[in-house]
């Protein structure tokens, strides 16, 4: 399972690596919008994990949903927010802005590895 | 000689008749003494002169004319010639001529009483404009002198009758006017009527008849009468009766009354309507002055006779006067007097004429306009701020004084005396709505408006411009009052709410976006330590656990500065009270901070460069706070430069009592907007969502806190893209 990691801190891009690479799945990382918007045309994808915060100057997460949006490859591709905005209401925001999930840091592993389990079954099926 | 008038078988010198003897042309044969008056000369020089000689010239046409027709068969009658006497005047004798044997036998008889008499009655007939006439009822015979003839403008020529006199009355008159003359010969009594006629030219005249009856057994046998031209005195007194008819109305129109003032007598004649209105007796036509000035309101005489005497003294004919007199019913009324004095030879004044004009309602009227004048001034002046009144073209008919002023400042003109548009005279931002709000108005309705003004001293003043229209009494808008209210002090207030309620959202959203942000903060490095606790769980490779321990270390120092920032700056009070100056070496202390980043700039490759100060200055500085606040703009400058370089710079030289620190870095460079509140506590946070610094935000803000703190300043310059430099002057130790 190929999952892209749009995440602009090393630490916290390099742990999930490390975690979704234990369950089978293999994670490419990006650390911001445009090396994100190559790879999605370079690889075949599964899901994209996005961070919302990409550092200063930089494209969101918010902008770069909406450019993958636009783009037929990406279209059965689900999209999921993980980021450290929390507050009550943020998780409601993300969704209505199109993501197709929501994940708060710290992230919740078992959570997140058990919905992608569930999109490795749906595939396979 | 006496022979020949022997002829005339009469005395001859007995006799009053005047007799002569004439040839054919009229050469004197033979005379009786009688005829003697007529000459001027001796009897015996008049036989072989002509009678011609001697009588009037106007005469001797009519005696050559008489006696050429003169025949044997055909004596003459009644023919007048005058002769102009020494003693007598002019003689009228009335010949009769008879022709015998060729030779004229004239007898005279003296008519110059007569002749006189008709002479002057000739000339009162014609200064009378009278004319005589007469009828005969026997044979309806009528008769017109020349005088009636020229009265009805008819010429003497035509025959006149009954009928055609009637005809030249109106036709509804005709009637009446053939009855009078029925009447008299039925009544035998003298009738006398004035009536309009059309004259034969078709003007109108107005005349009077008399008819007087003769009677004779009883009967009228003959009626005499006159026609007078009246059109004149017909006129003059319809004239009259007008002229006074219309002093009457006039008189009682002004509510006046007639006096006639006595001036010897002290006493005055004042007419009944007046007395009446006063409650005079009317039996007497005087009333003595004194009495008079009973009337008159006790603050008034004193005044009165002051201004009478006044008036009196000077020259002139006319007399003015004003004062209350009671009256009957209702107190005192306003009255003002025109008067003319008549004065004698000697110029004392024995009378003055004139009338007294009741102005009580006039004068009311003045004093209501004065008041209500007043008031609306005081309204003016002190109700709103400025008041203007404008008639239908916009044209200023009265303004208060502050008005006047301004616009005597900005135009150099003055309304209330010159007049001028309103719309020439306003500050120019007036003009763009004005021409709407004074349409509606002049529409009928009251128009509000709210408007900015600069005053002379540049301050800004909110007005509201209300337009109310004025109606005239058939409900017409015949002006319109523009009045502005200062309302400077409630829009202050309007916006000092407004900006609070902002600020208030602002703080709102500012602590909500400084909760989202700290727990963004610590969540960040949190979901680093938590995922790392959990891969050691798992990780056994000795390699890979020391670098999951460096990640949970970097993740550690990352939510503790975090943490530490946010006490910070919520302790900042207490930080005041606790700091410890102390004397220190200016390049010692910036160097210590240089060195504390250099890996990290390092690190990036940045061109990394320290220029110190060559004299050393010392400044008073709590080391902590000042290194915080310098580490913080120096990590800032590092964390925003991918390329390029950070220059840190101490320069004291310049400056006898400061140093100025300056760091500069070729980084992503900061935008006008966000420059200005780069030292706002979270300024970073109010982006909101697209956060684009990392960290806290709280930094620069504490940076500058603690700089404050020391006595010293900070700024700040910028150009997206380019880079950033901050400034700090710290002041030396002296």
């Amino acid at each position: 399972m190929n999952v892209l990691y749009v995440e602009d801190n090393k630490i916290n891009a390099m742990v999930m690596d490390k975690m979704l690479s234990r369950n089978d799945s293999n994670v490419i990382i990006a650390e911001n919008g445009s090396q994100a918007l190559k790879v999605v045309k370079e690889e075949a994808l599964d899901l994209i994990l996005v961070d919302i915060n990409l550092g200063l100057n930089q494209m969101d997460g918010c902008e770069l949903l909406q450019r993958f949006r636009k783009l037929d490859i990406l279209k059965n591709i689900p999209v999921f927010a993980v980021t450290a905005y929390a507050m009550p209401g943020d998780e409601q925001r993300f969704i209505n802005i199109g993501f197709d999930n929501y994940f708060s840091k710290p992230v919740n592993f078992d959570q997140l590895l058990s919905v992608i389990s569930k999109i490795g079954t749906s595939q396979t099926t | 000689m006496s022979l020949t008038l022997q002829k005339f078988g009469i005395s001859s010198e007995k006799t009053l008749l005047f007799l002569f003897v004439l040839k054919k042309d009229g050469e004197i044969i033979s005379f009786n003494n009688r005829c003697e008056l007529l000459f001027p000369l001796d009897k015996n020089k008049i036989e072989g002169k002509f009678i011609t000689d001697f009588i009037i010239d106007k005469d001797v046409s009519v005696f050559l004319s008489s006696t050429s027709g003169l025949s044997h068969s055909s004596p003459l009658i009644n023919v007048s010639l005058n002769f102009p006497t020494e003693n007598q005047g002019v003689v009228s004798i009335k010949f009769d001529f008879k022709l015998h044997n060729d030779l004229i036998y004239a007898t005279g008889i003296d008519t110059t009483e007569e002749y006189k008499e008709h002479r002057a009655l000739l000339t009162i007939s014609k200064l009378a404009k009278t004319g005589a006439w007469y009828f005969n009822p026997k044979n309806n015979e009528m008769y017109w002198s020349d005088g009636c003839y020229f009265i009805n403008e008819l010429s003497p020529c035509t025959s006149i009758t009954r009928e055609k006199e009637i005809s030249f009355y109106p036709e509804d008159a005709r009637v009446r006017i053939k009855s009078f003359l029925d009447n008299l010969i039925k009544d035998k009594e003298t009738y006398e009527y004035t009536e309009k006629i059309i004259t034969e030219k078709g003007n109108e005249k107005w005349i009077k008849v008399i008819g007087q009856p003769v009677i004779y057994k009883d009967e009228v046998v003959y009626v005499n009468g006159t026609i007078t031209d009246v059109t004149d005195r017909h006129n003059y007194i319809e004239k009259l009766k007008y002229s006074e008819e219309t002093k009457h109305l006039a008189l009682k129109g002004i509510q006046s009354g007639l006096f006639d003032y006595h001036v010897k007598n002290n006493e005055v004649f004042y007419s009944s309507d007046f007395k009446k209105m006063l409650g005079l007796p009317l039996d007497q036509d005087f009333v003595a002055e004194e009495e008079f000035r009973k009337m008159i309101h006790p603050d008034d005489v004193e005044k009165m006779l002051k201004r009478r005497q006044d008036n009196f003294n000077q020259e002139g004919n006319y007399y003015y006067n004003y004062y209350r007199l009671k009256h009957i019913n209702e107190g005192y009324r306003h009255y003002e007097v025109y008067g003319f004095k008549r004065k004698n030879a000697k110029g004392e004044i024995t009378r003055m004429i004139g009338n007294l004009i009741d102005v009580h309602q006039k004068k009311i009227n003045e004093r209501t306009i004065v008041e209500s004048k007043n008031r609306l001034q005081a309204i003016v002046n002190n109700g709103f701020a400025y008041t203007i009144l404008l008639d239908t073209k916009g044209v200023i008919l009265m303004t208060d004084e502050k008005s006047v002023k301004i616009i005597k400042r900005d135009f150099n003109v003055n309304p209330n005396q010159v007049s001028c548009r309103f719309i020439d005279v306003m500050p120019l931002n007036f003009k763009n709505s004005f021409a709407h709000e004074f349409n509606e108005a002049l529409k009928g309705n009251i128009v509000k408006k709210e408007i900015e003004r600069i005053t002379h001293k540049g301050d800004l003043q909110w007005l509201e411009a209300k337009y109310t229209p004025v109606f005239d009494q058939e409900k017409k808008v015949n002006s319109v009052l523009v009045s502005f209210l200062d309302i400077t002090e409630r829009k202050l207030a309007e916006i000092a709410i407004k900006e609070s309620h902002i600020k208030e959202q602002e703080l709102n959203s500012l602590k909500s976006n400084i909760l989202s942000n700290f727990s963004h903060e610590i969540r960040t490095p949190l979901n680093g330590i938590m995922t790392v606790s959990k891969l050691l769980l798992d990780e056994e490779k000795p390699d890979e656990r020391e670098k999951l321990l460096e990640y949970l270390e970097e993740s550690k120092n990352r939510l503790l500065d975090t943490i530490n920032n946010l006490s910070n700056f919520s302790e900042i009070e207490a930080i005041k009270k606790n700091i410890n100056v102390q004397k220190l070496d200016i390049n010692y202390t910036i160097e210590t901070s240089y060195r504390e980043y250099k890996h990290m700039a390092e690190a990036k490759e940045l061109a990394y460069q320290l220029e110190l100060d060559q004299t050393s200055p010392q400044v008073n500085i709590d080391k902590d706070l000042f290194r915080a606040a310098i580490n913080n703009i120096i990590h800032n400058a590092i964390k925003y430069t991918n390329k390029g370089s950070i220059i840190i710079k101490v320069n004291s030289q310049n400056s006898k009592n400061n140093v100025y620190i300056s760091i500069t870095d070729t980084g992503i460079g900061i935008d006008n907007e966000n420059l200005k509140k780069i030292f706002d506590p979270f300024m970073q946070e109010s982006i909101g969502m697209s956060r684009k610094y990392e960290g806290t935000g709280i930094g620069l803000s504490l940076s500058k806190r603690y700089i404050e703190i020391l006595e010293g300043k900070i700024e700040v310059k910028s150009t997206i893209g380019k880079g950033t430099e901050f400034n700090i002057i710290i002041p030396k130790c002296l």
